[in-house]
């Protein structure tokens, strides 16, 4: 009697979590369904859970009525310097956070702390100003400067915590070997935090490929737009008509799902910390 | 060989010499450096700016003026800013308790190891991360009062199909809807404050003869609250700012001004009418308002919170 309550109570939690998924996954499945069908049809007063027909032609439509493909190779010239460089300052500066003195990496970690609850609009005015005196509006690099501050005080945060799980011991023996902070930060603590880097990279790479509202105060030249205006242009274009729009949205969506899929292998076979010293 | 090992060790000693202690020290500080300084520069500067801003007629043109409260004196006199307060509000009043209460019942239900539950919460995790524009079509297409899937989904139910987009108060509601997917993050945060809480108190609550609804209630709750707190401080702050995108892209504000929340409201006055005094101030105004917010919760919140741990 208890093993067949049992019984309903698993089937139950598996029956919930299951509607929960598909909930939150449906939209996404109605939106690859109606970027295949043909376009200017009238639109269908049921819900259509597969196209009669499927018309891939609407992708390749989309690099014809916009340069779709300009606008790719713009967010990924930003990706391509913002990545990097966001990589290489939080790593270090989490890297010298955990070398600090007690004190001061409290101060360091609050400090940071307050900093994730700046709300981005307070910053909007004043960083145009700033941008303006740089002669940056209307550049790439508008998009991209925030990288050179780690892009979020979170990242670096992560790598701080990784690099404190490391025992200091190991650090301390290569100094007294003469190695300066560099190397010791290239070959020995940088290897360490391999899955924090990947993570990094990834929140990174949604970060600035998703990034809307930087291009939309200080990009105005056309032949900078980044993808996400790309997609606000192709509403204006075609706008009702939901296979091309929901084609730009696949587009723009599909880099994100494929990384996160990564995302999840990386987590899942990366030789964490804890493996690493076991085997020392 | 010993001579060579010898001369080995002698070089490292001259090197350590050569760089001491205090070298290393001052190149890891170096390290942080880049990062102190861009943030002032991006970050802590213009931020302290606004609130100068707030007190002068600057438009990035001429030379800005010091006006005093003339600023805060025409925002009371805005209707447009008004309403923006209202909506926001109106927002955060519904938004902020849904999202965080989705969260919890989400991380609750897919908190334990069971097959095909990384999937589950890999669903859940997704529209977070869905690029803002793309996620505002999807819900452009699915809002259409006549061809979008939810309302074919309601005619189906023999529910009422509200005009959506196209009325005041169901276009406002439809921001407060899209929001409540996009839960990820705190979804994540408590599935961590779930993992820190020990086995070992449902055990011996259960050998109590504690029900599921009495652990979670005296063991769980209580436990997680700092976490809820957190998310909450979090959410009041940051759930408004990821109305921006939605509420200019799908609706701009619209239909009469229904959607146009703090965020939309600073982008007009700062990057249409290039106003930056008035938008600072409208910035400081909200900031303060949900600053009181946060002191308020905390007082009603904290002191019964620090007696339970006592």
């Amino acid at each position: 009697m208890r093993k067949l309550q049992g019984f309903w109570r698993t089937g139950l939690h598996h029956g919930t979590a299951v509607t929960v998924t598909a909930v939150f996954l449906l939209p996404l499945f109605w939106m690859l369904v109606t970027s295949v069908r043909q376009p200017g049809l009238p639109p269908q007063r049921t819900v259509e859970w597969l196209p009669e027909s499927i018309r891939w032609q609407n992708y390749a439509d989309l690099f014809v009525m916009m340069p779709t493909a300009r606008y790719i190779v713009n967010s990924l010239k930003v990706i391509a310097v913002a990545v990097p460089v966001t990589l290489f300052i939080a790593s270090t500066a989490g890297f010298g956070m955990s070398q600090l003195a007690s004190a001061w990496r409290r101060r360091l970690f609050l400090g940071s702390a307050v900093l994730l609850m700046i709300p981005g609009t307070a910053v909007w005015m004043f960083r145009f100003q700033i941008l303006q005196w740089l002669g940056l509006i209307d550049s790439l690099w508008a998009l991209i400067i925030p990288a050179f501050a780690a892009s979020n005080p979170l990242f670096v945060l992560l790598f701080y915590w990784t690099y404190r799980q490391v025992p200091a011991s190991i650090f301390e023996s290569a100094r007294l070997d003469g190695a300066d902070a560099l190397t010791v930060w290239w070959q020995m603590a940088r290897p360490l935090a391999r899955p924090t880097a990947v993570g990094v990279i990834i929140l990174t790479f949604v970060m600035y490929w998703n990034d809307f509202i930087a291009p939309v105060l200080y990009i105005y030249d056309a032949q900078l737009y980044t993808l996400p205006l790309g997609i606000q242009i192709l509403k204006q274009l075609e706008y009702g008509n939901w296979p091309y729009l929901m084609a730009g949205s696949v587009v723009m969506m599909l880099p994100i799902i494929f990384l996160f899929i990564l995302l999840q292998r990386a987590f899942l076979h990366n030789i964490s910390l804890a493996n690493l010293f076991e085997r020392n | 060989m010993r001579t060579e090992q010898l001369t080995t060790h002698q070089k490292t000693l001259q090197r350590v010499k050569k760089r001491p202690f205090s070298t290393y020290q001052f190149q890891t500080r170096l390290f942080l450096f880049p990062y102190i300084l861009g943030t002032f520069i991006l970050v802590v500067l213009p931020a302290l700016a606004t609130v100068v801003i707030a007190f002068t007629n600057y438009n990035t043109i001429r030379p800005p003026e010091w006006v005093g409260l003339e600023n805060f004196f025409r925002l009371s006199q805005s209707a447009y800013a008004r309403i923006s307060i209202q909506n926001s509000l109106y927002f955060i009043g519904l938004a902020v308790p849904l999202r965080i209460l989705g969260a919890l019942l989400l991380a609750l239900l897919l908190q334990r190891k069971r097959r095909l539950f990384g999937l589950h919460r890999a669903a859940v995790y997704t529209p977070t991360v869905i690029p803002p524009v793309a996620y505002s079509l999807l819900w452009l297409w699915i809002l259409n009062p006549v061809y979008g899937p939810l309302n074919i989904f309601l005619g189906w139910l023999g529910l009422p199909m509200p005009a959506w987009l196209t009325e005041p108060g169901s276009a406002r509601l439809a921001m407060v809807i899209l929001s409540l997917f996009q839960i990820g993050e705190g979804f994540v945060v408590l599935l961590a404050g779930l993992q820190t809480i020990p086995r070992a108190l449902y055990e011996s609550a259960k050998v109590d003869g504690a029900s599921g609804w009495q652990s979670f209630w005296r063991i769980t709750l209580p436990l997680l609250v700092p976490w809820l707190l957190l998310l909450t401080f979090r959410d009041l702050l940051v759930s408004i700012e990821n109305t921006f995108t939605p509420s200019f892209v799908i609706t701009y504000g619209g239909p009469y001004y229904s959607t146009t929340f703090a965020p939309l409201l600073v982008y007009e006055l700062a990057f249409d009418f290039f106003d930056f005094g008035m938008a600072a101030a409208f910035m400081l105004l909200f900031f303060v308002l949900m600053a009181l917010l946060i002191g308020g919760i905390t007082a009603l919140v904290g002191p019964r919170f620090v007696r339970e741990d006592a």
